[in-house]
Formats: structure tokens, C-alpha cells, sequence
């Protein structure tokens, strides 16, 4: 009984890490992007939204996300202004 | 009728292909089919001696394909069941010495005169994997529930793809029911969800493999081995016997409880 109530509340089990661990190294694995260009697709991220905003380049996060039938592409990042008159350029 | 031909593959070394290939082979010759099974793992050959047939070795599939033998000379039966042959490697060549179409084409013709094909492959994406599945029309791919085995298997099932191999079933082998209750081991819904293939069948994991191996004698032939069992039911699912897939995990309380309650 005591182990049972230790495993309630033992963090996370070992097979939910395997998966969530297994769920990332698959995901790029089938992707096959290399981290250089990862950097290419960050870089042209940065340079369309510098076009309308002022952005923390700094900040910039790209990355994936698996759902249960997609992959998404995620890019986080901090804007410091937008400009004005964006939409009439 | 023509042939059923399966290679039976994995990205990882020592996760069971030559087991699951002597024991599906000897459940299929069991039920009367005529079987073929041709090991593709040139250079290290195993699965005459997972048969028991070791000793009656004269001819092998490289003295087969330089036509040094005919197909029928290198063919060994098997001790128990007459309508079961295995073709063994050689041992001392390189993987190269088979080409894909020389496989495809000892393939057609071995198709042509029995019931099922199966092709031992060797673990990875080297050479000797894709002269392996050249002549197949079907593959199996054999996993543990290991994280190495899982990401491995998802390697080849990728390159299965890539070749058109597209009729590809998931083999779970050594699953420990008691680890999986326990959190300890992925279950066969995280494994199938991961690797997204249909599912074929469970092999739980057990001692007695050691000693079947041991003896020569596939696990098929012993009553009441649960693992003779969980093969002669991915047998008889390749054989287009609807199976339900009541995989070991199902013996669990959460199970029981569905049951119970009709979730």
C-alpha cells in the first residue's frame, strides 16, 4: 500500500519520460532539419517580421510541436514596437 | 495461390527477428502451409541454429545465387514439420554478395511453389537490409519496448517507406506486463502511437526463449508457452484469421474494470 501511494506521487514514471523523450528525438528524426538550417529559417523569420516590427532578436525561439496528427512550427518572439504605417509600405 | 513474402526487420540488433521468423514459420508448416524461410543476415548467419538444423548444412544462399547449387540443394527441412525448409547464409562472405535483384528474383521463385516467403534481415539501414527486403511485399518490424529500439525501428520503417515497401506491421517483442503496470515500461498504445503502424501482435517477454533457443526448438512446438502462443496468433493474423489483438496488457485492472463497466 505505502508503494503504491509512493508511486502516486513519484514525479513521473520512467515509461511517461521514455515516451515524451521518444515523442521529440522521433519527431526530428523524421524531419531530418539540420540545426544549420533551423539558423536559416530563424534568420528569414527575423527578417520578414523586421519589416513591420521591432523585435527582440535576441528572444527569437523557434522549435516543434507534436500533436496527435500535425506538426507545427512554433516561433516565439518579443516585440518591442510595430511600426506605424507597416500595412502601407 | 501465390505466396505470402514478409522480411522481418529492425533497426536494432538483438531484438528477436530470428525468433520471430523460426516461430512464425513453424506455426504457419504447423497449419499445414508450405514455408520457406531464407536467412538474409549474410555473414552472421543464426537462424539455423534458433532451428535446430545447424548440423545439416552443405549449401547457402550465396552458393545459391553464384549457382554453385540449385535452390532445392540448399533447402533444409526441418526436423519436425515437413513442409518447412529454411535457406541459410553463408557465414564467411561479405553482405554484398547478394544484389536486390538476385533476392527478388530467388524470391519469385520461391513464391511460386509455396505458401509463405519469410526473409530474415539483418538489424539497420545498411546494405544487407535492403538486399533483405528487396524481394518482399510485406514487412514486420520487430521493436522492444527500449527507447533505442523504438527510435531504431522508426529509422527503418522510414526507409521501408522510402522504398515502397508500404504494407508494414509493428512486432512488440519482450513486453513486461508488470513493468508496464507499473509505469516502468512504454505500453503497446505509447509504442504504436509513437511508431503510427498497425499493430500485429505482442510477444511478452520470457525465460523460456533461452531455453528454446538453447535446445533448437521454436517456442511454437511447446504447449502452453505463452510466448509460442502470442506467435501462433501473429500467424494466424498474417494468415487472414481475424485475431482480436488482445495484447497481454488487456490482463490488467484497468482492463478488467472496462470490461466491467462496457468502456
Amino acid at each position: 500500500m505505502l508503494k503504491t501511494i509512493q508511486n502516486f506521487f513519484r514525479q513521473r514514471s520512467s515509461a511517461d519520460t521514455a515516451k515524451q523523450r521518444l515523442g521529440v528525438v522521433l519527431m526530428h528524426d523524421r524531419l531530418d532539419i539540420s540545426p544549420q538550417l533551423m539558423e536559416a529559417i530563424k534568420n528569414d523569420i527575423i527578417d520578414v517580421l523586421s519589416r513591420y516590427m521591432e523585435i527582440d532578436r535576441g528572444t527569437i525561439k523557434v522549435d516543434f510541436e507534436k500533436g496527435k496528427d500535425y506538426t507545427a512550427l512554433i516561433s516565439n518572439v518579443h516585440i518591442k514596437r510595430v511600426y506605424r504605417n507597416a500595412a502601407a509600405m | 495461390m501465390a505466396a505470402q513474402t514478409l522480411v522481418v526487420t529492425s533497426g536494432k540488433g538483438g531484438v528477436g527477428k530470428t525468433t520471430t521468423v523460426a516461430n512464425l514459420g513453424t506455426a504457419l508448416a504447423k497449419k499445414g502451409y508450405k514455408v520457406v524461410l531464407i536467412d538474409a543476415d549474410i555473414g552472421l548467419r543464426n537462424l539455423d541454429v534458433v532451428m535446430g538444423l545447424e548440423n545439416r548444412i552443405v549449401y547457402n544462399l550465396v552458393d545459391i545465387v553464384e549457382g554453385k547449387c540449385r535452390i532445392e540443394q540448399a533447402m533444409i527441412r526441418d526436423r519436425k514439420l515437413k513442409t518447412l525448409h529454411i535457406i541459410p547464409a553463408a557465414q564467411t562472405r561479405d553482405k554484398d554478395a547478394v544484389s536486390p535483384e538476385q533476392m527478388k528474383a530467388l524470391c519469385e521463385q520461391l513464391a511460386a511453389e509455396n505458401d509463405y516467403v519469410i526473409i530474415d534481415s539483418p538489424a539497420g539501414i545498411e546494405r544487407g537490409f535492403k538486399n533483405a527486403m528487396a524481394g518482399a511485399q510485406k514487412a514486420l518490424v520487430v521493436t522492444t519496448p527500449e527507447v533505442s529500439a523504438i527510435r531504431d525501428a522508426d529509422r527503418v520503417i522510414g526507409l521501408l517507406e522510402a522504398h515502397l515497401l508500404k504494407d508494414i506491421h509493428l512486432i512488440i517483442n519482450r513486453l513486461n506486463v508488470k513493468m508496464v503496470k507499473k509505469g516502468d515500461m512504454m505500453s503497446t498504445a505509447d509504442i504504436v502511437s509513437l511508431l503510427s503502424i498497425p499493430l500485429i501482435g505482442v510477444v511478452p517477454e520470457s525465460s523460456e526463449v533461452v531455453v528454446s533457443t538453447n535446445r533448437g526448438v521454436p517456442l511454437v512446438h511447446e504447449r502452453g508457452s505463452r510466448v509460442g502462443q502470442a506467435f501462433e496468433k501473429i500467424a494466424a493474423r498474417l494468415n487472414g484469421e481475424n485475431i482480436p489483438l488482445d495484447d497481454e496488457e488487456e490482463n490488467g485492472f484497468l482492463s478488467r474494470f472496462k470490461r466491467i463497466f462496457g468502456g
